[in-house]
């Protein structure tokens, strides 16, 4: 995956410089130490991926610790940019098991002073996230008796909302690697291809062509590479679908959702198809999707927000008659992998979700995503692409084209 | 030899010095450069005791038997007298006491399964000194 020797040119991110934000910000916080478990935080700080239960102690000066399991260890001390010296793993043994490793260390930190920890506590629809557990936070509260803890992960937010130029080019390379899977997909299921192919083995195709552009794995926890065909196209409400075995039919819709990690950066774009024969109820479905589609990414730019753009592509699919058949949202977040979730700050009406009123700013990374299902027909569409916001506009990362495509 | 010496005394230093020396080629400890300190509490008397090991490239450069506090090392293991005991004795295994909690370990667990195999070495050298408890 990554490595500290790939981390130059294009890709380059100033990983000591994220440090030393996040210390002046702890410093305005009055927090003498930041314990990070969001696998976001850990991917932001540390620049390797962390799947195992880990955690990043970031003291107020000098570099950051990582701890985790013991078993992987090694190879995050051999991808972060931190040296050896920084990575500690953790097994159950006298001094050893987690608690005991990261008080100690939190103690010599604060040289067995009182001090304020900041940790990271909230909620998530991503099973992944990562916040520090109530039974962990207990665990250390009696390990570190003379120590405050305060809920500090907005540090991270902020400062991780806005994307630098390393970031959004692993991100442009991920989607370029996207777009050769769907390129593979497309080669494999044309003239006839597709008969006998289930969505599983789409899934796989796809897989093998990105990882032979080096993608590190089909990042996404909600199945890998998600592909559905016929009626789970049009799953109602649905932007969820793990491949299954379902064999592709004629006269039926295909969904490919693929994706792709470079360098913790995450490729997300769907591409859809109807396998012939089409009938036009079809096509209609088809157009009506990649016009608002279209419309959508002319339409993203800095200013605007989640609710505001979401009322104007629901009132054109209101005119054009398709509402009923539109999610009527048309984002979520992204950001290094783990950060999956929702838009900008936990600032909204409701906790740890996206504030439909957030501005959109320059240089943020969302994903495009839009969900059009018509259950009663069997059929449905899903567009996902990352764009980076733009002062007047947006880039859409991957540049796969735009079609609902018609293959026999 | 055969006469049993009293486990942590000067005597007993000296012999696994010698024997350390004498078994533990720099090629057997790997060319390490490492230290560790025991750290022996509730001993027979009361108070603790340490011992001190420190390893450049692969030479055993310090052994230090003494109380109060041990110098800095990369390792510091800590546990009671009789824990120890049980272990140069060969009734406790010392993986089984760490995993049990009755020894606590202070250093990076990475640098340590690198240095395992050599520990066990150097346990077994320890082991072999007839020794009283």
């Amino acid at each position: 995956m990554t490595s500290r020797l790939e981390n130059k040119g294009p890709f380059f991110i100033d990983f000591p410089a994220r440090i030393k934000a996040i210390q002046e910000e702890m410093a305005k916080e009055k927090i003498d130490v930041y314990l990070g478990s969001r696998l976001r935080t850990l991917s932001w700080t540390l620049d390797a991926f962390c799947p195992w239960r880990s955690f990043v102690v970031i003291p107020a000066e000098g570099m950051p610790a990582a701890f985790t399991f013991v078993i992987d260890a090694a190879r995050i001390a051999d991808e972060s940019w931190i040296d050896e010296d920084h990575v500690f793993g953790f097994v159950p043994m006298g001094g050893q098991d987690q608690i005991e490793l990261i008080s100690d260390y939190i103690r010599d930190i604060l040289k067995n002073r009182k001090g304020r920890v900041g940790i990271e506590s909230g909620m998530s629809n991503y099973l992944p996230e990562g916040n520090l557990t109530h039974y962990e936070y207990e665990r250390f509260k009696e390990a570190l008796p003379d120590v405050d803890f305060v809920n500090s992960y907005t540090i991270i937010d902020k400062l991780s909302m806005i994307k630098d130029e390393g970031t959004i080019n692993r991100f442009r390379e991920a989607s370029r690697i996207v777009d050769v899977g769907h390129k593979a997909v497309y080669e494999a299921i044309q003239k006839g291809g597709w008969k006998g192919m289930t969505e599983t083995e789409i899934a796989g195709l796809a897989a093998y062509a990105m990882r032979k552009e080096g993608s590190e794995w089909e990042w996404s926890y909600t199945g890998g590479n998600e592909i559905a065909c016929g009626y789970r196209t049009g799953l109602a409400g649905g932007a969820c679908t793990p491949a299954t075995r379902k064999k592709l039919q004629a006269g039926e819709p295909l969904m490919v959702d693929i994706h792709a990690m470079f360098m913790l950066g995450l490729g997300d774009h769907s591409h859809n198809y109807l396998i012939a024969p089409v009938s036009d109820r079809q096509l209609w479905h088809a157009q009506n999707f990649l016009d608002i589609v279209n419309l959508t990414l002319k339409t993203y730019k800095a200013g605007v927000t989640p609710s505001s753009l979401a009322e104007e592509m629901m009132a054109f699919a209101e005119e054009r008659g398709f509402a009923d058949y539109m999610v009527p949202g048309f984002e979520h977040g992204i950001g290094m992998m783990g950060d999956e979730w929702r838009i900008g700050i936990n600032d909204g009406p409701f906790p740890f979700w996206t504030n439909p009123d957030h501005i959109y700013q320059e240089n943020e990374l969302i994903i495009c995503a839009i969900q059009y299902a018509c259950p009663d027909e069997n059929i449905g569409f899903r567009y996902e692409n990352p764009i980076v916001i733009q002062k007047n506009g947006c880039e859409p990362l991957s540049k796969y084209p735009l079609t609902v495509d018609e293959i026999e | 030899m055969s006469q049993e010496l009293i486990y942590l005394t000067p005597q007993w230093r000296d012999e696994a010095e010698r024997r350390l020396k004498e078994s533990l080629t720099p090629e057997k400890m790997n060319f390490i450069t490492s230290s560790m300190s025991n750290i022996y509490l509730n001993c027979p008397g009361g108070g603790s005791k340490f011992l001190f090991f420190k390893f450049v490239d692969g030479k055993l450069d310090s052994l230090q038997v003494g109380e109060g506090e041990p110098p800095e090392a990369e390792f510091k293991i800590t546990g009671d007298y009789e824990t120890f005991a049980k272990i140069s004795r060969a009734e406790l295994g010392s993986q089984k006491a760490l995993m049990t909690g009755k020894l606590k370990l202070k250093g990076s667990m990475v640098r340590a399964l690198k240095l395992a195999a050599i520990a066990d070495r150097l346990n077994k050298v320890l082991s072999e000194i007839p020794a009283k408890y």
